[in-house]
């Protein structure tokens, strides 16, 4: 009988052009930049990674998630038998009916793929992935018909040569498919290249709970030679497992989704930029990528090659730019995708090697390096905001409680009420406080978004051989950009100024402030309020609860945003996005004033001085903009009222 | 000049006096109030009567208005009048008879007339001439003049090259020039404006000719010693007074208490100018004009600047262009795409030095005031009389923007064309003659 | 434009005028700017001074092969040995600043370079607009952005001004990988600036309106008086021909309207 030889031919032919595939594709990663990994541990923690982590994003969509368990599961389930029981021609009725089982589970999971398919939302890849439920289809069919002799429902050699030749067809079909194209750059790519980006994962943090936010430094020091270039040039300048990851993606186009660069018509689109990376490294074009383009970009004209320097011809600089750096993409990617490392790596080419840092991007990172702040301003004006604040100055006192970390709002007028608002709250609740005073830099965070590491890495130097001279237990900041610097990009330099040190954004500390009884607040008695999670408090950070807890204890029930906590969208204010203002059709701060203004509320609560300026930089009328801090004061019964009451009592 | 008028004789009436002096009399009052205003005692000093003085206060008191604020526009009118009438007869000359050394003041002389600078300068050489005797102020200037008051700016000779070889951009020539007067009278001193209208440049090519280490930016100058800005304006340089000095504006008060003679010196014809003129290795070729619009908004002079409550933009472009301003924006403006970037005014755009600041629209973010905190004067065109651009304005108009700038547009035009005729029909005239 | 022409740029090391830090000087950026927009890589930048000093890499950055350095004290005189620089190598257009941002801030260095080779100088150069048989048309800035053309025989000096493009951004890669070729300065010490005594610049006191009254009532009013109003004029109710007028008035008054 044909069917005997040729179904364990064909299944081994495809599975040896498999390998051949797997070997070719693990050769592109390799050529990427070398990485340590623990590739044991990676691999034998993989399952729990994709069952557990994966799983956990894919199941913000219910329909996916179970769709995913089912025809995944019941793939990988059925290959193994098939390679059992047709290969090896294992003779096992259990094994077959086994099989049976497994194909129609696969086959009811395809079917609900196939329906996602009919109608498919607009973030989908179309194109090849169009094809991917018939192909499942087919292959769970096929082996389903093939394995039924086995069973000995039906008899051998059932159907003649006509069905046999059919099934032949159909096995070369679906096997070509599952196998062959899962490592020569089918969508069943996803599958092998997302198993293994899962093991050998850049950050595994990330995976258990885990966060794992702050970006990794640029190697300027010993053993780099000059004559090597900074940041990612070409495709190969990536580390390997970074290019691996590139290959895992599934285009869901959920990052597309939430993308707030996208949705305000700049030329980014994760899902795209993540596919042109593998059209980088893997060489060719973007035609027949069928997703979604950059606004305002046309498909086709990109090309790439893995030593060709992406932004000659690959990517336009201005999608690189075009990046808040809000992590929303790496929020809601079901692969773990490093979509803002990747960004950032290049921006780093750009500014590092080129100089090309588009409008005032040069000119603030000219001030920062003369000026230690963004804006050039006098060193020596920091505290001129603190005039009259009666702030002890570390130099001064040598120890506190408290540091507070003032930031760069120091310099502006509007953040300077925050800030007053904060230490108004502190001296209320008997803080042991201290500032910096001129000692404090600029954290570094726009330099270092911007690409220009090395001068984030001599401000975070500079900035810890401060710390490091005086004794606190604790950071408190306004700025949840400083904040995010602090707690998770300062650690990468070799200093114990900050161990056994809080650093806290200050909603955090004033929440415990409130719940200690430390300040007297009366109810809030406005109009309806919303809160807008800043993305480096939020997303970076994970502190969702604080400020909702600091506005409950005011009596204020958070009209929630559509988008809110992990899935809130960006003010425009990181990355330095505005300081490189690439144009679109909208700005993403108007977008988000509408978020607002559709809660009904008059008012939005804020924990980011760059939120407050770009939420306040949309035009009037608009919902009042304040910072939680500014809420609080307003709300905070003095002290001094207090006790003079207290007086006339006892009088 | 009627030094001696009629007019201004002082006539006495003995009797009236009399009757002043003598508050019985039965035509005291009348007389009193006859006179008031100016009253003059025996010895001719003016006299004021304190029962006549002020007024009656709200709440009954009298109160004397020695500082004058509420009847402020007549009396300062008539207080000038009178002051400058004054100078006009009492200047007294100082008078330089033969010199025996000379400071040599090079004007920049912007538009034909002595600029505040130049004044500051001249004022400066009197102080130093006062260190010697019978030191002559010179002025030295090029091309045409059209300064009628060198006598009371302090000019005690005036060397007027007027030739039109030193028009424009003439360095070669200003300097040799400089040279013929340097071998010709060897002055004390060679003073210049440090400025950008050319002063600094032909004091350095000077200086560099002569071999001469000039002081540049200095501000405080007397025989022996000068205190120099450097570094930037970061460092104040004490040093001996050296023969070539570049000052800053107000660097010495201006001359405004004497007359000076301001009579032309001669200098021997330029051997050297003619010999280098032919084989010039620079040459002029004019100005260019510049359209105000193209002017780097940092530099601008006028700026019509629009903001959100702007509508009618091809209406706003051609109110600048007729007004001949250079354009600017508020941050809104340009982030909806009707301005370019590099037009936005403001603490995250350009921060401008504007003398006339025109805003359009504009209610005035915190930014947007950083930015202009510079300008001179500022013009608001707003519909809302709260925001803060109109109260930082000079001028601010309550209206839509619309009908003010269709106004403002047909004003400049309707200027523009009388001042064309005008010119056309002098150039008449001068054909004529 | 004709690439075989030399272009020398000199540098120097600038001040940054909030922090006084060290920094690429803003009209010699300009000047290599310029240079580099002319010839590319075949520019010289040329800096009479310490070769170690950091601030050479920030204009390095600009994508410049390599720098020349005199090496000097930074305290020296940079003419001589500039002028012998210039004597030995062939060369047909210098860019410079205006005026440095240390040191005394003269402005004299392009003069007495000028004077010394007896090459012509261009004062406050916006822009470089051709070179064309030995002569270029240059445009010069003056105040409020008006520009005049002048032609110039080669070899000649140019001070380039702010109003020229602005110095291209200067990255760290580049910059951190310029080769510097370094030769011997002279140590000629500056003694007439060593004689000199330098201080933190005094803040120079504001004129005062000086008046000269008559009557002690007017002096009294001149030291005592607030200004009338202080807030500017507001026009509500008026016709849109009348506030134009008044702001057109204004305008006049103010001369910009010419």
């Amino acid at each position: 009988m044909m069917l005997d030889w040729l179904v364990p031919t064909l299944i081994s032919v495809l599975l040896v052009l498999a390998s051949i595939g797997a070997v070719r594709r693990i050769n592109l990663w390799r050529a990427g930049q070398a990485e340590k990994v623990n590739m044991l541990a990676g691999l034998l923690a993989m399952p729990k990674r994709y069952l557990h982590d994966l799983h956990h994003v894919v199941d913000r969509d219910k329909y996916i998630s179970r769709t995913h368990v089912v025809t995944g599961g019941g793939f990988v389930l059925a290959m193994v038998l098939v390679v059992c029981v047709h290969l090896f021609g294992v003779d096992s009725k259990i094994l077959a009916w086994a099989l049976l089982a497994a194909l129609v589970m696969m086959f009811c999971g395809a079917l609900f793929v196939y329906k996602r398919r009919i109608n498919p939302p607009s973030r989908l890849s179309k194109g090849p992935w169009m094809r991917l439920p018939k192909s499942l289809l087919t292959f769970s069919i096929t082996f389903f018909v093939l394995t039924l002799p086995a069973v000995g429902v039906l008899p051998e050699g059932f159907g003649g040569w006509l069905l046999t030749l059919v099934l032949s067809v159909l096995i070369l079909m679906s096997l070509s498919e599952m196998l062959f194209g899962m490592t020569w750059g089918g969508p069943m790519k996803h599958a092998f290249a997302g198993a293994l980006h899962l093991a050998f994962h850049r950050r595994p943090e990330r995976f258990g709970g885990g966060r794992s936010t702050g970006l990794k430094p640029v190697d300027f020091g010993v053993g780099v030679s000059a004559k090597e270039v900074h940041g990612v040039a070409k495709p190969t300048d990536f580390k390997w497992n970074q290019l691996l990851g590139f290959d895992a993606c599934v285009q869901c186009g959920r990052c597309e989704a939430v993308c707030p660069a996208f949705a305000a018509g700049q030329p980014l689109n994760p899902k795209k930029l993540i596919q042109d990376m593998v059209v980088g490294f893997a060489g060719g074009t973007d035609e027949n990528y069928a997703g979604n383009p950059y606004p305002g970009i046309d498909l086709g004209h990109a090309k790439g090659e893995p030593n060709q320097i992406i932004t000659d011809g690959l990517i336009h600089p201005d999608t690189l730019w075009s990046c808040t750096t809000c992590r929303a993409c790496v929020e809601e990617c079901p692969m773990m995708i490093e979509h803002v490392d990747a960004i950032v790596d290049m921006r780093r080419f750009l500014t590092l090697e080129k100089g090309e840092t588009p409008n005032k991007g040069a000119q603030v990172l000219e001030n920062i390096i003369a000026t230690d702040n963004p804006n050039g301003y006098a060193p020596a004006s920091r505290t001129h905001w603190a005039a009259d604040q009666n702030l002890p100055v570390m130099k001064d006192v040598k120890q506190a409680d408290v540091l507070f970390w003032v930031s760069d709002g120091a310099f502006d007028m509007r953040s300077q009420r925050i800030l007053r608002a904060f230490v108004k709250l502190m001296k209320a609740a008997n803080v042991d406080a201290a500032i910096l005073g001129d000692e404090e830099l600029d954290s570094g965070d726009v330099a270092r978004r911007l690409g220009d590491d090395a001068t984030f890495q001599s401000l975070a130097k500079r900035n810890l051989a401060t710390l490091s001279t005086y004794q606190f237990n604790k950071i408190v900041t306004t700025d949840p950009h400083a904040f995010h610097c602090l707690k998770n990009e300062y650690g990468d330099f070799g200093s114990d100024a900050l161990q056994n040190v809080e650093v806290l954004h200050h909603t955090m500390f004033l929440n415990r402030l409130v719940k200690d009884g430390l300040l007297q607040l009366e109810p809030f008695k406005g109009g309806k309020v919303t809160y807008h999670d800043p993305c480096y408090l939020g997303r970076y950070n994970g502190e969702y609860e604080a400020p909702r807890e600091l506005l409950a204890s005011l009596g204020i029930d958070v009209a929630e945003m559509e988008r809110s906590k992990f899935r809130s969208r960006c003010c425009g204010g990181g990355g330095g996005a505005p300081i490189t203002d690439i144009p679109g059709e909208r700005r993403i701060a108007d977008m988000r004033m509408e978020d607002v203004v559709s809660t009904g509320a008059s008012m939005v609560a804020v924990g980011c001085q760059q939120c407050t300026a770009m939420l306040e930089g949309v035009v009037e009328p608009r919902p009042v903009v304040r910072d939680i801090a500014e809420i609080l004061v307003g709300q905070l019964v003095e002290a001094t009222s207090i006790s003079v009451k207290e007086e006339v009592v006892h009088e | 000049m009627s030094d001696f008028s009629l007019e201004e004789m002082l006539r006495r009436d003995p009797r009236n006096e009399w009757i002043a002096r003598n508050r019985l009399h039965p035509l005291h009052d009348t007389v009193l109030s006859a006179e008031q205003g100016e009253r003059r005692g025996p010895s001719g000093l003016l006299r004021k009567d304190p029962h006549l003085v002020g007024f009656i206060g709200p709440n009954g008191i009298k109160r004397i208005d020695r500082a004058d604020v509420f009847s402020s526009v007549g009396a300062e009118l008539a207080g000038k009048k009178r002051s400058t009438e004054a100078k006009a007869v009492s200047l007294p000359w100082h008078i330089v008879e033969n010199p025996a050394g000379y400071i040599m003041v090079v004007a920049d002389m912007v538009g034909g007339r002595l600029t505040r600078h130049d004044k500051d300068i001249l004022g400066l050489a009197h102080q130093l001439a006062t260190e010697k005797a019978a030191v002559a102020v010179v002025l030295v200037c090029f091309g045409e003049s059209k300064e009628t008051q060198f006598d009371l700016a302090g000019v005690d000779r005036l060397i007027h090259l007027a030739g039109q070889e030193f028009n424009g951009f003439a360095p070669e020539a200003r300097l040799a020039a400089l040279e013929q007067i340097e071998t010709q009278f060897y002055p004390d001193y060679w003073l210049f404006p440090d400025s950008v209208n050319g002063g600094a440049d032909l004091a350095s090519r000077l200086a560099a000719r002569l071999g001469e280490r000039p002081a540049t930016q200095a501000w405080q100058v007397n025989g022996t010693q000068t205190l120099c800005r450097g570094a930037s304006s970061s460092v104040d340089i004490r040093r001996a007074t050296p023969r070539i000095l570049m000052l800053l504006e107000e660097c010495a008060d201006a001359i405004d208490s004497t007359r000076h003679q301001a009579l032309p010196l001669q200098i021997k014809p330029l051997a050297a100018l003619k010999k280098s003129n032919g084989s010039s290795k620079m040459l002029d070729r004019g100005m260019i004009d510049v359209d105000a619009s193209a002017v780097p908004l940092a530099e601008a002079e006028f700026i019509l600047s629009a903001g959100n409550g702007i509508h009618n933009w091809n209406q706003f472009h051609a109110a600048a262009a007729a007004l001949g301003a250079t354009e600017g924006a508020s941050r809104v403006a340009v982030d909806d795409g009707f301005m370019p970037r590099e037009r936005q005014v403001g603490a995250s755009g350009t921060w401008v030095t504007a003398r006339v600041y025109l805003a359009v629209g504009i209610s005035g973010a915190i930014q947007h005031m950083q930015g202009i905190g510079q300008c001179d004067k500022v013009v608001a065109i707003n519909t809302d009389a709260g925001c803060d651009m109109v109260k930082r304005a000079d001028l601010a108009v309550i209206a839509d923007s619309d009908a003010v700038l269709a106004e403002l547009t047909k004003l400049a035009n309707a200027f523009m064309a009388s001042k064309q005729q005008t010119s056309s029909k002098q150039g008449e005239k001068s054909d004529a003659a | 434009m004709p690439p075989n022409i030399n272009v020398v740029s000199l540098v120097s090391i600038g001040r940054h005028p909030q922090s006084g830090r060290a920094r690429r000087a803003e009209q010699d950026g300009r000047a290599v700017e310029l240079g580099l927009t002319m010839v590319g890589e075949a520019l010289t930048v040329l800096h009479a001074g310490n070769p170690q000093n950091p601030v050479l890499r920030q204009y390095a950055g600009m994508g410049l092969p390599s720098l020349t350095v005199l090496d000097q004290a930074s305290s020296c005189d940079a003419v001589s040995v500039l002028l012998r620089y210039l004597r030995k190598n062939p060369t047909d257009i210098v860019l410079t600043g205006v005026r440095a941002e240390r040191g005394e801030s003269s402005g004299m260095l392009p003069y007495l370079l000028a004077e010394q080779l007896g090459w012509p100088l261009v004062p406050k150069v916006a822009e470089i607009v051709s070179v064309q048989d030995g002569k270029a048309d240059v445009l010069l800035a003056l105040p409020r952005g008006q520009r005049r053309s002048v032609q110039v025989s080669l070899p000649f000096i140019a001070t380039i001004d702010n109003a020229a493009p602005e110095a291209r951004q200067s990255a760290f890669g580049p910059g951190s990988r310029a080769l510097f070729s370094i030769q011997k300065g002279d140590n000629l010490a500056d003694d007439a600036f060593m004689e000199w005594k330098i201080s933190p610049a005094k803040p120079r006191p504001k004129r005062l309106k000086v008046v000269k009254a008559k009557t002690a009532a007017d002096r009294m009013k001149a030291a005592t008086a607030k200004p009338v109003g202080g807030g500017g004029k507001i026009m509500k109710q008026e016709s849109p021909e009348e506030k134009a007028q008044a702001i057109f008035d204004l305008l006049l008054e103010e001369k910009v309207i010419r």
